[in-house]
């Protein structure tokens, strides 16, 4: 016990000191300020930008004839209307034939007079002109929906008005319609649409949590197990303290680390998102941190547990029967590959928690920690699921514990090239692990 | 009770017998020499000896005990293979690697410290391990297998890459070790160092012990075959005596000869003193190296 202890230590000793462990924590909590704030300023930038100009072809005398300057009032009086508004209609001069008022309309967005302009071509058939959006920028989906619904709205306008529908009539029509979802629950009222928002959100956050922090850590672990191999120490370590401890000690040592190096992020994370400011835009996108429930943190923490320990043995357990740094990326390739493929399947299931596919993974060790996770936080699976699920996860953390150990002890003394699971065995075998 | 006793110790690997049946004494305050070629089997040897792997048959015993927790706190080991963590300073690796082995961090800081000024290092107390030399660096492996003050070390190829300077420094380290009554398993491939501090050694060849015993008692079971000669004036026909079998001709008019039996030297001394006054005559045991090279190699044909 002792001993872990000391190994654990000087672990994590090491770890808080390294020049890079120290850089990359600031270069990430830098990133997470910045991106915790990323939601305000977008809000900022979008208002602040003001209305696009939209233009249109008038003749010299400014005026636009017949159906189209009807239209053409509609849609300013429906943009007036909204608070910020998104489109604004600028009359540009362009008379003659239509190629000579689309060279004259080009050249207003060239000075930077407007960003794009409408042309009506008139459709008989349809009682309502066709029109077509020029604008030189890719995918100005904001702007073109905005004159899109402006002109159903013009459309409806004018054929309610030939209809001679009294006012009632009208806002009748025109009322929208009240759908509200809230997910059933067994125990409590169910969540508000607000509140599975906020689940979403917080499930995906904790997924991409837990899927960095066990490849970080992983990897910190079979690196150190490597280097230290290949520099030799592990000669001496292993004759001053048994496999197991050392394993156990460098696991739960850079475990605490990594805990500090997320709690750190977290931290920086959360007082930037819980500033005023960016609570006002959290909250406009759904999102409410006040209504996260207490259980989604208790099981978030008990699957990054257990889901930590259980991909920390299996890289220890790579790390160690690898001779040179170099090699270890291709070595952990099977690993990364199923993390991968457990995070990935989460992301489908944010949309769709309660397929099959879902349910099958969540009782799947090396996919569990994520979907599980991901069911509870989305899905409400019954209680004895999750204790199942759980329980898998713990006996498969104590198999790869074991095999991770024996594998360890036969693998720290192996040099050479990379042994192949034969040669591994034999190496078992030959050491009496 | 001696510290450390191995009896018919056999290891296989698969199919490949790595050690087959190796017995040793070494006693308090000895230093036991593991001689064999490359691939012998010393590793394999010094490896069970500590615990590293288990011997499937035959004991090792550590003080009359058999090899446990306790064991390995007495254990001092100093890898062929050097290696120290390249980026932690060496007092933090050190103290490390002394908390290990159950010593306190004082204790370990303070023995260090001792160490360090023993070698007459004391200002790379705070410094990393890779801006050392390698000289240095070997020097503070060293330390680190002697830090815990243990009862048995293991010293695989202790003087290897170092200049003549820091031999010495090391070779008068490891015979203080010795007379302070600390067991010491030396394996090297510098025969004039086994000869010059071991008293019992053992030559593997091909995973079994090929010659065993004190290194006296094994050059007197060869025959002193080598006969060292200097005269002031130049001697002629050495060559032709009965019974010398080689003659080469150092500067400075010596002579070494490669005789059948012991008895021509005398043969030799008559026929110089002939021809003048000699200066010096001697006729010698075989050296080590002879020994080794002649049991290994012969068996190699």
């Amino acid at each position: 016990m002792n001993s872990m202890w000391t190994v654990m230590s000087f672990t994590m000793r090491n770890k808080l000191r390294s020049k890079s462990f120290i850089v990359t924590t600031i270069i990430l909590g830098v990133l997470l300020c910045v991106g915790a704030n990323v939601p305000y300023l977008l809000d900022k930038f979008a208002s602040g930008g003001g209305p696009t100009k939209v233009g249109y072809a008038v003749s010299a005398q400014g005026e636009v004839q017949g159906e189209v300057g009807d239209i053409i009032k509609g849609l300013e009086m429906e943009f007036g209307k909204a608070e910020e508004q998104a489109v604004q209609l600028v009359p540009v001069e362009a008379s003659g034939s239509p190629d000579e008022q689309a060279a004259a309309l080009k050249q207003a967005i060239s000075d930077k007079k407007i960003r794009g302009y409408l042309v009506f071509n008139p459709n008989e058939a349809a009682g309502f002109p066709d029109v077509t959006y020029y604008s030189k920028k890719m995918l100005d989906m904001d702007t073109a929906q905005a004159l899109q619904n402006g002109l159903r709205t013009v459309k409806t306008e004018q054929a309610v008005k030939e209809a001679n529908l009294s006012q009632e009539q009208l806002s009748k029509l025109f009322d929208p319609v009240k759908l509200e979802s809230v997910q059933i629950n067994e125990s409590a009222n169910g969540k508000t649409e607000e509140e599975q928002g906020t689940a979403i959100g917080l499930t995906y956050a904790i997924l991409i949590l837990l899927f960095m922090s066990v490849m970080i850590t992983g990897q910190l672990i079979a690196t150190e197990i490597t280097a230290e191999k290949s520099s030799r120490v592990m000669e001496i370590i292993v004759t001053s303290v048994s496999p197991l401890k050392q394993l156990f000690g460098k696991v739960i040592g850079t475990f605490l680390v990594g805990l500090l190096q997320l709690v750190v992020l977290v931290g920086a994370a959360l007082a930037n998102l819980l500033q005023p400011h960016n609570r006002d835009s959290l909250e406009s996108m759904g999102i409410r941190l006040d209504s996260i429930e207490p259980q989604m943190v208790i099981f978030a923490v008990l699957f990054y547990l257990i889901g930590f320990f259980l991909y920390a043995m299996l890289f220890a357990a790579v790390g160690s029967i690898v001779s040179r740094t170099e090699d270890l990326g291709q070595a952990v390739m099977p690993i990364t590959i199923l993390t991968l493929a457990g995070f990935y399947i989460a992301i489908f299931g944010l949309t769709q928690p309660d397929s099959a596919l879902i349910k099958v993974c969540s009782f799947i060790p090396f996919f569990s920690p994520f979907i599980m996770f991901l069911r509870i936080g989305l899905a409400n699976p019954a209680w004895w699921e999750i204790a199942l699920s759980v329980a898998i996860l713990a006996a498969s953390v104590l198999l790869i514990g074991w095999l991770s150990a024996k594998i360890y002890r036969a693998g720290v003394l192996m040099y050479g090239k990379r042994p192949s699971v034969k040669d591994l065995i034999k190496a078992m075998k030959a050491f009496n692990v | 009770m001696r510290p450390l006793v191995l009896e018919r110790v056999v290891k296989h690997y698969g199919d490949k017998t790595a050690v087959s049946g190796i017995g040793l004494e070494v006693a308090e305050g000895e230093i036991y020499g593991l001689l064999g070629a490359n691939g012998a089997g010393k590793t394999t040897t010094m490896r069970m000896v500590l615990g590293l792997i288990f011997p499937d048959e035959g004991d090792i015993r550590y003080f009359g005990k058999p090899y446990g927790p306790e064991q390995l706190r007495m254990l001092g080991y100093l890898p062929e293979e050097r290696g120290m963590y390249p980026k932690v300073k060496v007092s933090d690796q050190i103290v490390y690697l002394g908390q290990l082995r159950g010593l306190s961090r004082k204790d370990a800081d303070a023995n260090l410290k001792r160490w360090l000024e023993r070698f007459e290092i004391p200002e790379h107390y705070d410094k990393k391990v890779e801006e050392l030399s390698k000289g240095n660096q070997q020097k503070i492996q060293f330390i680190a297998s002697v830090i815990h003050r243990p009862k048995i070390v293991i010293l695989d190829e202790a003087f290897s890459g170092l200049d003549p300077v820091n031999v010495e420094l090391l070779k008068a380290t490891v015979k203080e070790l010795r007379d302070s009554g600390t067991s010491i398993l030396f394996s090297t491939h510098r025969m004039e160092h086994v000869e010059e501090l071991c008293r019992n050694i053992t030559i593997m060849h091909r995973s079994r012990p090929v010659l065993q015993g004190s290194i006296k008692e094994i050059k007197s079971r060869f025959p002193m075959e080598r006969v060292v000669l200097a005269a002031d004036k130049p001697i002629s026909g050495l060559d032709s005596i009965p019974g010398v079998v080689k003659l080469a001709v150092h500067e400075n008019d010596g002579y070494e000869l490669k005789v059948k039996s012991p008895d021509v030297a005398q043969r030799i001394l008559r026929h110089a003193l002939e021809q003048g006054p000699v200066r010096r005559f001697e006729l010698m045991e075989p050296t080590l190296n002879e020994i080794f090279i002649r049991t290994v190699g012969e068996s190699h044909e």
